[in-house]
């Protein structure tokens, strides 16, 4: 079966301080991951350097068959890999619906852009109410709304998303899972990072934990669908 | 008494557009990058050669040749950029590296023009010849095309910053970066971009400026002090607020040169930006962010 993503031995960091040690991970075309572990372990430096935003110090990134381990960003968004950061502030001075439309100026979404836009309204209603307010004014599940928006008006392929209910009312929160869950059923392949176990069991067919910079324990659903024995593992996997 | 009244007005106007023209480019620069480049006034210097290059020996038409001085000055704003700029982005004091960096652009052009061209001093003819009366002052036609043609610019400058995506992506990369790489900006080419058009922009003026004023190599420097001015003193970063204080700062000087002369006048222009500054540190538009 080909691999849409594949990471191999990916070694990254910051400077001299390095965070990623050999990570090896994969999703099959079809299947949707998730990336669990405890905080300031690397995960969000794991997607920054899958989309380009940091050099990987070694290791290689493919997708979808080509090798993308030193392409810049705005390449690896026109291939379809599209990577929705943690905590995006976005473009502060910038209305709602600037952003959005901006959001497909990759030549891969050039084309369907409104009617891209029309799907996105469709799906975050609260978005269409307040497309001329400016992002520095929205709350925090509002951003978040515009910055999955965003990469949704950029035609994902595969959509990664990190924490995308992080910081949010539980009310808030089961809604942005829901849109999340609408956009899997749509057939966007994910990978999904989350603290909560839970919500990314119901939402994905494979888990890697992540600690230290390495992956230390891959899960499979079909072996271990019972989410207290994953938190188990996460729990015992922590307190060392 | 209303006829220098009406003078002064129209030649603040002039002075306003000449500068809202400058410092429109500035800061395009500003924004995208985060960075003053102080070689802003020497690629205005160089549109106005390279326009006076063709028009005079070579024997091109004068809109070609000002259509040519700002593509000309544009590319070479652009060579800046790739040589003296991109390799200190992510440095922490790029600010500062790109003053020395830029200044150093300023004075290679300025003495380059110098070799090239030689110190004697020259001039373009105008645009359209001849003089308009607006009650009982009067001003060159050339001028008179230039006060219109400044707000046309920054209104062109405008819609393109907000209504096309490529001008979008400008003020996306000025405000984050990453999150622009992420929605598929590419992030250098915008750099190049700003660049360009920002020297574009001086290069234009150069070219007519250098039909009212003598082209010399350091025709820049008073253009682009007032350019920094301005774009201080209407608040960083919003070119509404650029064009205000642009249109402000060309009467007070014209208001000024009537009252106290042309040699106190930059003294108190600067004491009246001082002074702005204590009580609005972000600009005479600025918000208080
Ligand atoms: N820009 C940076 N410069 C230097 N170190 C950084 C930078 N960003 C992150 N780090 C460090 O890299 C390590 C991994 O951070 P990362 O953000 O990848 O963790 P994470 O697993 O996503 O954490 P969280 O669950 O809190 O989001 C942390 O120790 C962090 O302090
Ligand atoms: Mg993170």
């Amino acid at each position: 079966m080909e691999r849409l993503l594949e990471v191999t031995d990916l070694s990254a960091g910051y400077g001299a301080v390095t965070v990623l040690r050999g990570v090896d991970i994969h999703l099959d075309a079809g299947e949707s991951i998730g990336l669990f572990g405890p905080n300031g372990h690397g995960k969000t430096t794991l997607l920054k350097t899958i989309s380009g935003l940091i050099r990987p110090t070694a290791g290689a990134i493919r997708f979808s068959g080509n090798d993308i381990t030193k392409a810049r960003p705005s390449n690896i968004v026109n291939a379809g890999l599209i990577h929705s950061p943690q905590g995006n502030t976005l473009f502060g001075d910038m209305q709602v619906h600037e952003t959005l439309e901006l959001a497909s100026i990759a030549k891969r979404a050039k084309g369907g852009s409104r009617k891209n836009l029309k799907s996105v309204f469709e799906l975050f209603p609260r978005l269409e109410e307040r497309r001329t307010q400016k992002a520095r004014t929205l709350s925090g599940g509002e951003r978040q709304m515009l910055s999955i928006g965003c990469a949704l008006m950029c035609v994902p392929k595969l959509l990664m998303l990190d924490e995308p209910t992080l910081g949010l009312s539980p009310r808030l929160k089961k809604e942005l899972a829901a849109a999340v869950g609408d956009i899997a059923k749509s057939g966007v392949p994910l990978v999904v990072v989350e603290q909560d176990v839970e919500f990314l069991m119901a939402l994905t067919d494979r888990l890697y934990m992540i600690e230290h910079g390495e992956v230390v324990r891959e899960i499979d659903k079909a072996n271990a669908p019972d989410h207290e024995e994953v938190m188990k593992l996460y729990f015992g996997e922590v307190s060392h | 008494m209303i006829d220098t009244l009406i003078a002064t007005l129209v030649s603040g106007l002039v002075l306003g557009s000449l500068y809202a023209l400058m410092a429109s480019g500035l800061s395009v620069v500003w924004t995208t990058l985060g960075v003053f480049n102080f070689a802003h006034g020497a690629l205005m210097m160089i549109g106005a050669f390279l326009a006076w290059t063709l028009v005079e020996p070579v024997g091109l038409p004068l809109p070609v040749g000002i259509l040519c001085g700002a593509l000309g000055a544009a590319a070479l704003g652009i060579v800046i950029e790739r040589l003296l700029v991109r390799p200190y982005y992510g440095n922490r004091n790029m600010l500062l590296i790109t003053v020395m960096t830029t200044l150093a652009a300023m004075i290679i052009m300025e003495k380059g023009a110098q070799m090239i061209w030689g110190a004697r001093l020259k001039q373009l003819p105008r645009l359209i010849d001849g003089e308009i009366s607006i009650a009982s002052a009067t001003i060159s036609a050339h001028e008179a095309v230039m006060i219109l043609l400044a707000p046309l610019v920054l209104a062109a400058i405008w819609a393109f910053t907000v209504r096309t995506n490529i001008g979008r992506s400008l003020r996306a990369v000025g405000q984050n970066q990453d999150s622009a790489a992420l929605i598929g900006i590419n992030v250098p080419f915008a750099f190049a971009l700003a660049f360009g058009l920002s020297a574009a922009l001086a290069g234009l003026t150069g070219a007519l400026l250098g039909s009212i004023r003598f082209i010399t190599p350091a025709m820049g420097a008073d253009p682009l002090t007032k350019a920094m001015i301005v774009v201080i003193f209407g608040g960083l970063g919003s070119l509404g607020a650029t064009a205000g204080a642009a249109y402000l700062i060309g009467l007070i000087e014209a208001i000024l040169v009537l009252w106290l002369g042309l040699y106190w006048t930059p003294f108190v222009l600067f004491l009246i930006m001082i002074v702005v500054l204590v009580f609005r540190p972000n600009g005479i538009f600025g918000g208080n962010q």
